[in-house]
């Protein structure tokens, strides 16, 4: 299909609201994730599958609109940097809805149980990828780089949590290795959220690549 | 907190740190009463490509033909500011035109062979400048044939009509005559506009070839075409240059709003 350059400019927008629809995927996915942990319900599971499967389609839909942009409209400066970043950060949204998937995975293994420990820091890290998320939502939308260095912060956080719950656990299996498995489970938990922190922060690097044009590293 | 910009060390040579072929210092023109060039500086750097582009009426092709004078030849043109090439002003009164102009060769958009054949085509320079000698003559007409990637194509059919030819041959047959009085810099002004995709993408091969052994200065409408084949690439707009960087810059993070405007095709 042959486009003017009118309706190349509304093309762009319409995958800028792709991809915040992909973040917005993202935190419904990642934080009904941990609730369903804490107060397993079926439901809550398969909405988390849902989510992931709607990303995994959004996201090919957010590729093949970017590769129809770039075959046809041969873009260059802002533009290019803005098709190749949000083919760059929806792959990213797509993976933390990936490990919102996998930490569904765990919620359903342990049913109805109580967590193994009160999910306190679990909460906290999740509360923190929520704010990340936030921050670059507002970003692409806004397409202004000023909040994304303090991500970089956040990530720092969000990794201290995750060194604190493994340290935790490991006393939980060492006290009685019946609880190996469980804490085992729960360590994965919080390494998929210290992970889903990280992709958050690699997108935040590369939207102030597209606006700024400078390569930077936030982690 | 760690807050990391990577180095952009291995790009390509910054323009500051370049020696070049040629300069243009303050260069403007006028024709007859209204300006066409501002106050140009550009430096070419040596055995690279560097493309012009911007809007028609922008200047491009006035500026190419400052380079080689071939403004001199349109009445009413009045240039000032210099041209720098091998320490000399080429304005100067003491310059030999005819000897720059084959120091500086040209290809024009349309290709313009001679009504002759494809060996007196390339000769012709080497002739005019009083060679003689059959086999050397021979040997040129190869070599130059050859650089322009079309010896294979007309080997056999040398003393044929050079009008005989295709348009794409007939332009890389022009980059033959303009090689074989061995210049330094070529000049070409929207040399492939007038082809089909095959033959354009062969000059464009060849452009990037011919930068082993020459300087390129390419002025041309199709800015995919810049990015492709140059290493440099020159914004002008209302007569005023308004960004000179290396081509991956200038396409990728230009530094001016117009430069940004105009390649993303939003402009006015």
């Amino acid at each position: 299909m042959s486009e003017g350059r009118k309706s190349y400019s509304e093309s762009l927008e319409e995958v800028k609201k792709d991809v915040l629809e992909m973040a917005s995927l993202t935190e419904k996915g990642i934080c009904s994730s941990v609730e369903a942990l804490e107060n397993y319900d079926e439901e809550l599971v398969q909405h988390i599958y849902n989510v992931e499967d709607e990303s995994n389609k959004l996201n090919l839909e957010v590729e093949k609109e970017c590769m129809r942009l770039v075959a046809l409209q041969q873009p260059v400066a802002k533009d290019l940097r803005f098709i190749a970043t949000m083919m760059k950060i929806s792959d990213n949204f797509e993976r933390i809805c990936d490990l919102a998937e996998k930490i569904g995975k765990i919620a359903q293994k342990k049913g109805k149980k109580d967590p193994l420990k009160p999910l306190v820091d679990t909460n906290r890290m999740i509360d923190i990828i929520c704010e990340m998320l936030e921050i670059v939502k507002e970003a692409i939308e806004q397409e202004d780089t000023s909040d994304l260095r303090g991500l970089s912060d956040l990530d720092d956080k969000v990794d201290d949590l995750f060194s604190q719950i493994y340290n935790e656990l490991i006393v939980f299996m060492v006290k009685d290795p019946k609880d190996v498995d469980e804490a085992t489970d729960l360590v994965f938990v919080a390494r998929y959220l210290e992970r889903s922190a990280d992709l958050v922060a690699k997108i935040a690097s590369r939207l102030v690549y597209m606006v700024e044009g400078e390569r930077v590293q936030i982690k | 907190m760690e807050f990391e910009t990577n180095s952009k060390d291995k790009e390509r040579k910054k323009l500051e740190e370049i020696d070049p072929v040629v300069e243009a210092k303050n260069i403007s023109v006028w024709y007859g009463e209204e300006k066409a060039l501002e106050n140009i500086g550009l430096k070419v750097p040596k055995n690279n490509v560097t493309a012009i582009i911007g809007p028609s009426g922008c200047g491009k092709s006035t500026f190419l033909r400052c380079i080689n004078r071939m403004n001199d030849l349109i009445e009413g043109a009045k240039v000032e500011g210099k041209i720098v090439y091998k320490d000399k002003n080429l304005y100067d009164p003491d310059i030999d035109v005819a000897s720059l102009r084959r120091k500086i060769g040209m290809v024009f958009q349309k290709p313009n062979p001679f009504p002759k054949s494809v060996y007196e085509n390339i000769a012709y320079g080497p002739k005019i400048g009083g060679m003689n000698d059959k086999e050397e003559l021979d040997e040129i007409v190869e070599e130059s044939l050859k650089d322009a990637a079309l010896w294979d194509e007309v080997k056999n059919r040398l003393h044929s009509p050079a009008m005989d030819l295709s348009g794409g041959q007939q332009q890389r047959l022009c980059i033959a005559r303009a090689l074989a009085v061995e210049p330094d810099v070529l000049l070409m002004d929207e040399p492939a506009s007038a082809l089909d995709p095959i033959a354009m993408s062969k000059i464009e091969d060849l452009i990037y070839d011919l930068k082993q052994d020459y300087t390129v200065i390419i002025v041309t409408h199709n800015m995919q075409q810049a990015a492709r084949v140059s290493d440099y690439t020159a914004f002008l707009f209302m007569g005023k240059l308004i960004e000179h960087s290396p081509t991956e810059k200038l396409f990728e993070n230009p530094d001016k709003k117009k430069t940004e405007d105009y390649i993303t095709g939003r402009f006015g």
